[in-house]
């Protein structure tokens, strides 16, 4: 298999993974004196703050080891939180490689084409590992140039052997993920067996971390391998035998995915049910909501809109519950505490804004993006063009494809308004809800200037539209957070989309930048009409 | 009798020599259109221009005297299209993928969905993924036909079809044109082209090269034939025999080609003693070749 085909098999992997791990652990280490200060003392009394915001977490990631320094720091927020990360793309990536391209024909293509599926899991699994690793590199490499850049040069050797155990990580989830998969007949079916034997092992772990029990099987988890290395922490130590015992995990999981691979036909899993017998159908589906503009394409993605509405909603009422904790991190760290007393109104209205917002922009230009994929997607799978071969204008396509992400961005965003106007009374929170009703709108005018701009990528050249929207994407949020640290001039922070949103659930309206968004979306999707009615579908 | 589909100079270039170019052809109404040619000739070109989902770099087409490209909807509304391949409609069921396509369409007849997939044999209840090649081909034919559209334009149709099914497209593609509707077919399969159509075009390298009835079609055809013999090879007699052609011989094998059928060649082998007698249909390709050599 040719290496280009599977980089392009793996390519949304690839690139979110790149930007995330690279900016987020680059931003992170290299804003540490920013949030710490300066000197050892405000550092030290950061990292008592880390220490006791860390036992609130215990759950959720490792105790901090040495927050106060930037390297301890990295450790606890940065590869604290890609054990999560990578194991869950480890996961999918190896859920995708077997059941997604199963479905599409894919696997079968290739085995005919002479490769055996021993070479084929073999050639899949080594590329996969291959491409994690350098994602794993990378990612070490811009915390080397993050703490550089914070003046604490990080130990280079430490970060190898972090580096090591998060590589050893992934590729343990992806052979589990493999195995899985053989098991299975699909990929939903696959993901979510997969997803939940990931849960159950980072719950093992977190058990054991968070009380003095340890639940039996903990050793068996690969989070807990991995969380018995901490060497980027200065005095952490790097669990070579861990390490090794995950590496063997994934290549355990791999020979029998193997097996199964080889002993099972293509196109069904192991465990096989036997369908009941139903009696043939010879009709047209007598679904209204499949014949109504806009509503036949909601109804068809209804399961991924209500996942990202639940998904939206917790996330909601997750913020509306670490609002407090954030306060109290703040008022006790000497270095944040000023940002409390400059704050506008109250200080956990602000918090819940300040976090609740920036969660909700990034989540709503994630699924506008994801949108704009999949309209790229029907270009080249042949969709768009059996759409149009029914009376159904081009610029039709494209409002449908409009409203339907308006619809869902609406009913994304004032599920979680509701959820969080439920929950932040008995939190002791105070939301005024004008404003609250004010930025949940806005919501959907910021995801439209995405899907706008998609539009146009898509309609212009759908193979890149993807790669250069979420470039524009994590460029526009780089600008937004580095703007204002470097002080850069108010028309350098306005090319930022999520700038133009403002934060309106502390302030006014920004009208100029709703004025902005709207002018994009307009000329956005004006464009891509023009260039889509012009352009050769499908060629 | 009005034209169905005109095309006029109709040229679409990708460069390289790739592409269609200068096409001047004419369906009439009622008429069944086949449209011949190797992979890669040109065929799923023309039929994706006379659907308005490429745009020609010169020329122009017209279905009913609408332009396909401008007046593109006016004439997808007339229109029952097959594509070469059906899209990935993943878990979507059978009956669900109709009523999606045919919601865009601003309505379904459902008693025509029912007497479609019967009498194709397809159960709309199973999910899209889980349909052989040969029934997504009868999905696609279930929606070409279903709303008993005017123009068919149906690219390679019996792709993937059983035997059983291919007749059961032949007697709905003479149920159209017996109602007055028009059918193009696009095929590389000449057999299939003489079972459902009335005339012809040949289509080469981007070129139309042949627009003939189905009386020259017939002309063009011949078998190719091999024969083992078990004793003297009557090579002399078989080059003499009437509606024979390129003889040779290699030891006890003689291959030749048969036009107007095998009483020339069964004459003239009559008095030998035949060890083993193949003949088989060339591919069209072997046609073409046999055509433009005469």
């Amino acid at each position: 298999m040719p290496p280009r085909l599977l980089l392009r098999l793996h390519r949304i992997g690839l690139i979110a993974m790149s930007y995330f791990g690279i900016f987020y652990v680059l931003v992170n280490s290299a804003a540490f004196p920013l949030i710490a200060g300066k000197t050892r003392a405000s550092q030290e009394a950061f990292g008592h703050s880390i220490t006791v915001l860390g036992a609130t977490f215990s759950w959720l990631l490792p105790t901090p080891v040495r927050p106060d320094t930037s390297a301890g720091y990295l450790q606890w927020r940065g590869y604290g939180f890609f054990a999560i990360l990578f194991a869950a793309w480890g996961l999918f990536s190896a859920c995708g490689a077997v059941r997604r391209d199963e479905d599409r024909g894919l696997v079968e293509s290739w085995l005919s084409s002479g490769i055996s599926r021993l070479r084929l899991l073999i050639t899949r699994s080594l590329f996969f590992a291959v491409l994690s690793a350098e994602i794993v590199t990378l990612t070490g490499a811009a915390g080397w140039l993050g703490c550089l850049i914070a003046g604490t040069p990080l130990d280079v050797a430490g970060l190898v052997g972090e580096s090591a155990a998060l590589w050893a990580l992934t590729i343990a989830s992806f052979g589990l993920g493999l195995l899985v998969s053989q098991l299975v007949s699909d990929f939903r079916t696959a993901a979510s067996a997969g997803s939940a034997l990931l849960v159950l092992m980072f719950l093992l772990d977190s058990i054991g971390r968070s009380s003095v029990h340890r639940a039996p099987f903990t050793d068996l988890s690969v989070f807990f391998l991995f969380n018995q290395s901490n060497a980027v922490a200065p005095g952490g130590t790097f669990a070579a035998l861990a390490t090794i015992v995950l590496v063997v995990v994934g290549a355990a999981a791999f020979v029998m995915a193997s097996l199964g691979f080889v002993r099972r036909d293509i196109g069904n899993g192991l465990i096989r049910t036997r369908p009941g017998r139903m009696a043939e159908v010879h009709d047209a589906s007598a679904n209204p909501l499949l014949r109504l503009p806009i509503v036949r394409g909601l109804w068809i993605r209804r399961l991924g809109s209500l996942s990202w509405t639940v998904g939206m909603a917790v996330t909601a009422a997750s913020v509306v519950l670490l609002v407090n904790i954030t306060a109290t991190f703040f008022a006790s760290t000497p270095t944040l505490s000023p940002y409390l007393r400059g704050l506008p109104g109250d200080v956990h209205t602000v918090l819940l804004a300040l976090i609740w917002l920036s969660f909700a922009q990034a989540l709503v230009a994630i699924f506008a993006i994801t949108c704009v994929s999949r309209w790229s997607a029907d270009d080249s799978s042949g969709v768009l063009e059996m759409q149009l071969a029914e009376p159904l204008p081009r610029w039709g396509v494209l409002t449908e494809r409009a409203v339907e992400l308006t619809v869902t961005v609406t009913l994304m965003s004032f599920v979680a308004m509701a959820v969080i106007l439920a929950l932040a009374p008995a939190e002791g929170i105070s939301v005024d809800v004008g404003r609250m009703l004010s930025s949940t709108a806005l919501l959907v005018p910021f995801a439209l200037t995405f899907a706008a701009v998609g539009a146009l990528l898509a309609g212009w050249r759908p193979r890149v539209a993807v790669v250069t929207l979420s470039t524009i994407a994590v460029i526009s949020y780089l600008v937004f957070e580095l703007g204002p640290l470097f002080k850069w001039p108010v028309w350098a922070d306005n090319l930022s989309v999520f700038q133009l949103y403002g934060t309106p659930l502390i302030t006014p309206v920004f009208v100029g930048g709703l004025v902005a968004m709207l002018a994009i979306v307009v000329v956005g999707f004006g464009s891509a009409g023009v260039v889509l009615a012009r352009r050769d579908v499908a060629a | 009798m009005t034209s169905a589909i005109v095309m006029h100079g109709l040229t679409k270039d990708y460069g390289s020599g790739h592409g269609l170019f200068d096409l001047d052809l004419e369906v009439a109404e009622g008429e069944v259109f086949g449209f011949l040619g190797p992979n890669g000739a040109g065929k799923t070109t023309t039929i994706r221009l006379l659907m308005g989902v490429i745009h020609a770099s010169a020329g122009a087409a017209a279905v009913f005297g609408l332009d396909c490209d401008r007046e593109s909807v006016a004439v997808k509304r007339e229109v029952g299209y097959l594509p070469g391949e059906l899209p990935q409609f993943g878990g979507m069921r059978g009956s669900e993928v109709v009523s999606y396509l045919g919601g865009m369409r601003g309505g379904i007849d459902r008693s025509r969905v029912k007497e479609l997939s019967e009498r194709l044999e397809l159960d709309l209840g199973r999910r899209f993924r889980e349909y052989s090649r040969g029934n997504k081909q009868k999905l696609g034919l279930v929606l070409a036909f279903m709303h008993s559209p005017r123009l068919l334009i149906l690219d390679e149709p019996t792709s993937g079809l059983d035997p059983l099914n291919q007749q059961t497209f032949q007697r709905l593609v003479g149920e159209a044109t017996a109602a007055g509707g028009t059918v193009f077919l696009s095929s590389h399969v000449l057999s299939e082209v003489e079972e459902t159509c009335s005339r012809v075009g040949i289509i080469r390298e981007g070129r139309l090269v042949s627009d003939m009835t189905m009386d020259k079609v017939h002309e063009l055809r011949f078998h190719e034939v091999v024969i083992e013999f078990g004793g003297d090879v009557p090579d002399a007699a078989v080059r003499r025999a009437a509606g024979v052609a390129d003889v040779s011989v290699e030891g006890s094998r003689l291959t030749c080609t048969v036009h107007d059928g095998f009483d020339g060649l069964l004459s003239a082998i009559s008095g030998s003693r035949v060890v083993d007698m193949v003949s088989r249909e060339p591919s069209l390709e072997s046609i073409f070749l046999s055509y433009y050599r005469t």
